[in-house]
């Protein structure tokens, strides 16, 4: 009964604070809708991944593979031994093959980050699992037919009966007829699946002895583990047996990882939000305690209990809090959805799936929007509590503030002395691995001084930036840095969301900058060849464009490397196989020996000879099980280069260890004869490997670009994180600037009686907010540059041996702080250029 | 004609000021005719609720009227735009309020040339000197508000006023918060600056010692004036004031 009027109470006071409490509200909507986002999108991703697997792998009871990437995969003979395995029901060889698909006009089918993939079609008498569905069509029924995927036809816009064409590593291009499209339960976004005839698919795809795997079903009354046994003992050596279940957990764990990364990072800025929105839920409580300190007090005059004030007040945060995280959740759906669209359109091949909101995902958006809420609100709530009722005749309030400053800064202090000793130890570290961990860790520490010491270093910050800044506006700006550093630790509270943004993205950018420096670098100064031709991220480029690229005339000289690898006495090894000249389009210091990647020569890297305990003259045997085995002769040792790798064999050793049907060239590189003309020759190949449709034919300036480009990627995922703390920035000022200036409402006031014009005002509020912003930038990048400069320093072997500090885009960074700063002060600003100069002296 | 006009500072006629709307208005001023003389020292005084504030304010271009008119020097304040109001209060219009007076993060100087700084304009550094001393307040100059006592923020508040040489100074119970001492001081000071420096100032207070200090007294009673005095002593105050109880 008593608790009924102070809930009128609250609900009263949350229709007359609305502008605040949407800010506060916004802050927790912000958290959970990164909380809930983070986990709808993962969840759904995993059920969809898993619902696809599970689908194509429906029935397997064994599963047989290669062991390792260099052994050749299951004899053909061994397919009727596994057959005639008791229990057996059916058996599915594959020839899977990487292979790019050509549509009808002559364009290439982008798969984006998923699978273009050739095999063999299975015969519905083998077919393990439920029959093929088709859209339309049918099987392929000989040699020239083959059948797609319903995804990939809709893409490239193919249908039954058109003529298309796929690229493979050492062939000549297919062209075939599309006798079917098929349909999967569920489509990835970008999945390419081509199924050629059993026999073609066996001629073309295969080495023409191995199958890369085979499926095999039980008859009932066998289990999957006695059916798994009894083909292991039967099966050749080189190969791995499992379990049709070992076969989906194992797959289903490599989603859950790669998705990890995903779920962490939102989670993050999820976190992050909340963080901020601490700050935000506090100061908008605080404020709405302050303006209401009279009415409470009198509350507690005519009766209601301390317990009864504080409820009050933790009531409406509850409201809030309850309020924001649903519109949180709701808003981390459509985050979701949004993500999923955004990464489909840059073609990353996720599949599509009914979302997924698992109970667990509602339970913790709920439990950290309401805690943190209510946890915020706890310290004015408890102020509010304190007042004494006879408060509520005095003339003026001040709020009795927490002064904890000195035991902050001390800490503060402690903090940073471990930070920085963490920081130097990783930096000296000899060990990558163990420096980041130390640097990580020291960031962290660093990273929380910054934020205790933060009021402390407005304080010494601000004043002369603010100086600086505020001359061309006279009095009003000397106020602004005045204002800004008035109440530091809101400042800095409010400045915090920014400084940890530019933190992160100022960081990257300094390894992404050194990264694209280091890859220039080294080509400039290692890279003679005029023009690389490349098959993008993941291709190789087919063997018969390389050879028809060489014949063109003007090209001076081809040279191609190639991917070998295998067993190097016994260890497993990859390096290059290299055909035609090196020092042509290579350089290559020698440390000793002559490095002459030639016949049975073997060259090293110095490391890995040293590694290896490798001398000139020492002998070697490289073996690709069940294709061939090489003796090799090292004979130089170069010194460790980004480019050429580990160690180079003879082109010809590379094609004696590798199977005809998996040759090709990872990359060619041409120097022009003399006297050519580059893009005369440029147009030359480009048309001689056009009709391999996947290869691309640029000079070294353009390929440079090419991988600046893809840096340059990567670096924009983060300006869509630095977007979310600039959001995150934005509320926390406008909070922070409307409590000031209800707080700064009589000596407004004042100053608008004695002259201060509405612009003057504005300007002041503007001048401050863009101090604030700048300050938090300024901090963030500062922290940002330090530690990018020092990770990059760490990566030095891991070829980031250039360090570039990005400081146009630091600059940039810095102006777009400043204008986020006005622009989040434009409210508050127009709020207190409003107030009448009467407010000087009664509460108008 | 025009020596009159130019004799009078400030200038009400026939000012009606009404609060609210609908059936809840409150007719703080009920038409009140009043001419404030150049280089005279005003007082403002009546019981509680009687309109003082409300006719301060309406005068000081504070806040707006309801109907009639309100003119400071030769220039009539309806009408004016907001810009035109303030620079008008900022280079023409001195402040004195009962507190809240300084700007908490300026210092005394900084506040005393506020008006100015606003407007851009560079103090006169001889009359600045004259008025710091004046009032005494020299060695505070450096200081912060907070570093102040009642008595010496309200001195400050006093050298903002006029140091920018207005028209007319306006002070709402400007000693309303201070012992008997300090308001002395601060009369004090307002007076001579009437004597002394040729200033107007209109001051309302509730304080006959204080009413005893100006040339000149007006008396309001529900949102009129009903009564004048020249030359009043604290004394003839108080016995006006008892029998305009009775
Ligand atoms: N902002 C306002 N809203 C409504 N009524 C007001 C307001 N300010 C003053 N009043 C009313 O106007 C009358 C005069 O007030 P005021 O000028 O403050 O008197 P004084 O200063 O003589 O005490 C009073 O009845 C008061 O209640
Ligand atoms: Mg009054």
């Amino acid at each position: 009964m008593a608790r009924r009027p102070m809930g009128r109470v609250s609900i009263r006071n949350l229709r007359a604070h609305k502008v605040r409490l949407i800010l506060t509200v916004l802050s927790v909507i912000l958290g959970t809708a990164f909380v809930t986002g983070s986990y709808v999108f993962t969840d759904t991703l995993k059920s969809s991944f898993t619902g696809i697997f599970n689908d194509a792998y429906k029935g397997i009871a064994t599963h047989v593979e290669p062991a390792h990437s260099y052994d050749a995969g299951i004899p053909f003979a061994d397919l009727a031994t596994i057959r005639r395995v008791p229990g057996v029901d059916r058996v599915a060889p594959g020839v899977e093959r990487p292979a790019a698909l050509v549509d009808s006009k002559g364009t290439k089918v982008a798969s984006g980050g998923a699978p273009s993939v050739a095999d063999t079609w299975t015969v519905p008498a083998d077919r393990i699992g439920d029959p093929t569905r088709f859209e339309s069509g049918g099987p392929p029924t000989r040699s020239g037919q083959a059948v797609l995927n319903a995804g990939a036809a809709h893409k490239g816009h193919i249908r039954v009966g058109d003529r298309v064409r796929i690229v493979l590593s050492n062939r000549p291009v297919l062209t075939l007829t599309v006798s079917g499209i098929y349909r999967t339960k569920t489509e990835s976004g970008g999945y390419i699946g081509v199924l050629l005839s059993p026999g073609q698919a066996r001629q073309v795809l295969s080495d023409g002895r191995h199958y890369t795997s085979v499926d095999a079903s039980a008859k009932p009354g066998v289990s999957e583990q006695e059916l798994t046994a009894r083909i292991a003992k039967v099966a050749p050596s080189g190969l791995t047996v499992e379990t049709g279940t070992k076969l989906r957990d194992d797959t289903n764990a490599q989603i859950q990882t790669a998705l990890s990364f995903v779920n962490y990072l939102l989670l993050a800025f999820g976190f992050i939000a909340l963080i901020v929105g601490t700050f935000i839920i506090y100061n908008t409580f605080s404020m709405i305690v302050a303006q209401r300190l009279r009415e409470l007090a009198l509350l507690r005059a005519v009766g209601a209990s301390r317990k009864q004030v504080r409820r009050s007040v933790l009531l409406e945060a509850l409201f809030t809090g309850v309020i924001g995280s649903v519109l949180g959740i709701v808003g981390g759906v459509g985050l979701a959805i949004g993500l999923r669209e955004l990464l489909n359109a840059f073609n990353v091949g996720l599949p599509s799936g009914s979302l997924l909101l698992r109970p667990r995902t509602l339970i913790v958006a709920l439990v950290l929007g309401v805690g943190v809420t209510l946890l915020s609100a706890y310290i004015p709530a408890r102020r509010a509590s304190s007042i004494a009722p006879v408060e509520a005749m005095r003339e003026e309030f001040a709020l009795p503030s927490s002064s904890s400053s000195t035991r902050r800064t001390i800490l503060g202090l402690a903090l940073l002395v471990l930070g920085v000793v963490l920081t130097v130890l990783g930096a000296t570290s000899s060990s990558t691995s163990h420096g980041s961990a130390l640097i990580g860790a020291g960031l962290l520490g660093v990273g929380g001084a910054a934020l205790m010491l933060s009021p402390v270093l407005a304080r010494i910050v601000i004043p002369p930036i603010g100086w600086v800044a505020g001359r061309p506006f006279g009095r009003p700006g000397t106020l602004a840095p005045a204002n800004a550093v008035r109440n530091p630790r809101r400042t800095a509270a409010t400045a915090f969301a920014l400084t940890l943004g530019l933190l992160i993205v100022s960081g990257i950018s300094v390894i992404g900058a050194s990264a694209k420096g280091s890859v220039e670098h080294l080509f400039d100064n290692n890279v003679r060849a005029d023009l690389v031709l490349t098959a993008g991220q993941q291709g190789t480029v087919p063997q018969p464009a390389i050879d028809a690229a060489a014949k063109q005339s003007g090209v001076g000289s081809m040279t191609q490397f190639h991917l070998a690898f295998g067993l190097l006495d016994g260890a497993e090894e990859a390096g290059s196989g290299i055909d035609g000249p090196l020092p042509a389009v290579l350089a290559l210091p020698a440390v000793s020996g002559s490095i002459a990647p030639v016949g049975n020569n073997l060259v090293a890297s110095e490391s890995k000879a040293r590694e290896r305990g490798w001398k000139i003259g020492s002998m070697h045997t490289l073996t690709h099980p069940g294709v061939g085995s090489v003796r090799l002769k090292l004979v130089g040792i170069y010194q460790d280069s980004q480019l050429a790798g580990a160690w180079l064999v003879s082109g010809a050793t590379y094609r004696a260890l590798t199977p005809a049907n998996e040759r090709a060239a990872e990359v060619g590189l041409i120097r022009i004869a003399p006297g050519a003309d580059l893009s005369q020759v440029q147009s030359r190949v480009e048309k001689a490997t056009n009709p391999y449709y996947v290869v691309s034919v640029d000079t070294r300036t353009q390929f440079k670009g090419q991988i600046a480009a893809q840096v340059n990627t990567l670096l924009g995922l983060l300006y869509a994180l630095l977007a979310l703390a600039i959001v995150i920035a934005i509320l926390g000022i406008i909070n922070t600037l409307a409590l000031s200036v209800v707080e700064r409402r009589r000596e407004i006031g004042m100053m608008r009686a004695v002259g201060m014009m509405r612009r003057q005002v504005r300007r002041t509020i503007y001048l401050e907010s863009f101090l604030i912003a700048v300050f938090g930038a300024l901090l963030g990048l500062a922290l940002g540059i330090v530690y990018g400069v020092l990770f990059t320093k760490l990566l030095k072997d891991q070829g980031l041996d250039v360090l570039v500090i990005p400081w146009t885009q630091a600059l940039a960074f810095l102006v777009v702080a400043g204008i986020v700063g006005v622009l989040a002060a434009l409210w508050p600003g127009v709020r207190a250029a409003r107030t009448p100069p009467l407010a000087a002296i009664v509460d108008a | 004609m025009t020596t009159t006009t130019t004799q009078i500072a400030a200038r009400a006629v026939d000012l009606v000021k009404t609060y609210g709307s609908g059936g809840t208005t409150v007719q703080a001023l009920n038409g009140v005719n009043v001419e404030l003389v150049r280089g005279e020292f005003t007082a403002i005084m009546g019981p509680s609720g009687s309109g003082k504030s409300t006719l301060m304010h309406c005068l000081a271009g504070l806040d707006s009227v309801s109907s009639g008119s309100v003119s400071i020097g030769d220039a009539e304040l309806s009408g004016l735009s907001d810009n035109k109001m303030t620079a008008l209060r900022r280079d023409r219009i001195g402040f004195v309020f009962q507190s809240f007076n300084l700007v908490p993060t300026l210092t005394a100087l900084e506040n005393i040339t506020l008006p100015m700084d606003l407007a851009g304009r560079k103090p006169d550094r001889e009359w600045l000197d004259t008025v710091v001393d004046t009032l005494g307040i020299r060695d505070r100059l450096g200081h912060r508000p907070s570093e102040l006592s009642g008595g010496q923020q309200q001195r400050v508040a006093c050298a903002r006023a006029l140091a920018s040489q207005p028209d007319i100074v306006f002070g709402d119970e400007p000693t309303g918060n201070l012992d008997s001492r300090s308001s002395a001081e601060v009369l004090g000071i307002l007076r001579s600056s009437v004597d002394r420096l040729g200033q107007t100032v209109v001051v309302v207070t509730h304080d006959p010692r204080a009413a005893a200090y100006a040339d000149r007294v007006l008396f309001l009673a529900d949102g009129d004036i009903v009564n004048e005095m020249r030359d009043p002593t604290e004394a003839r105050v108080l016995d006006l004031m008892k029998n305009m109880e009775d």
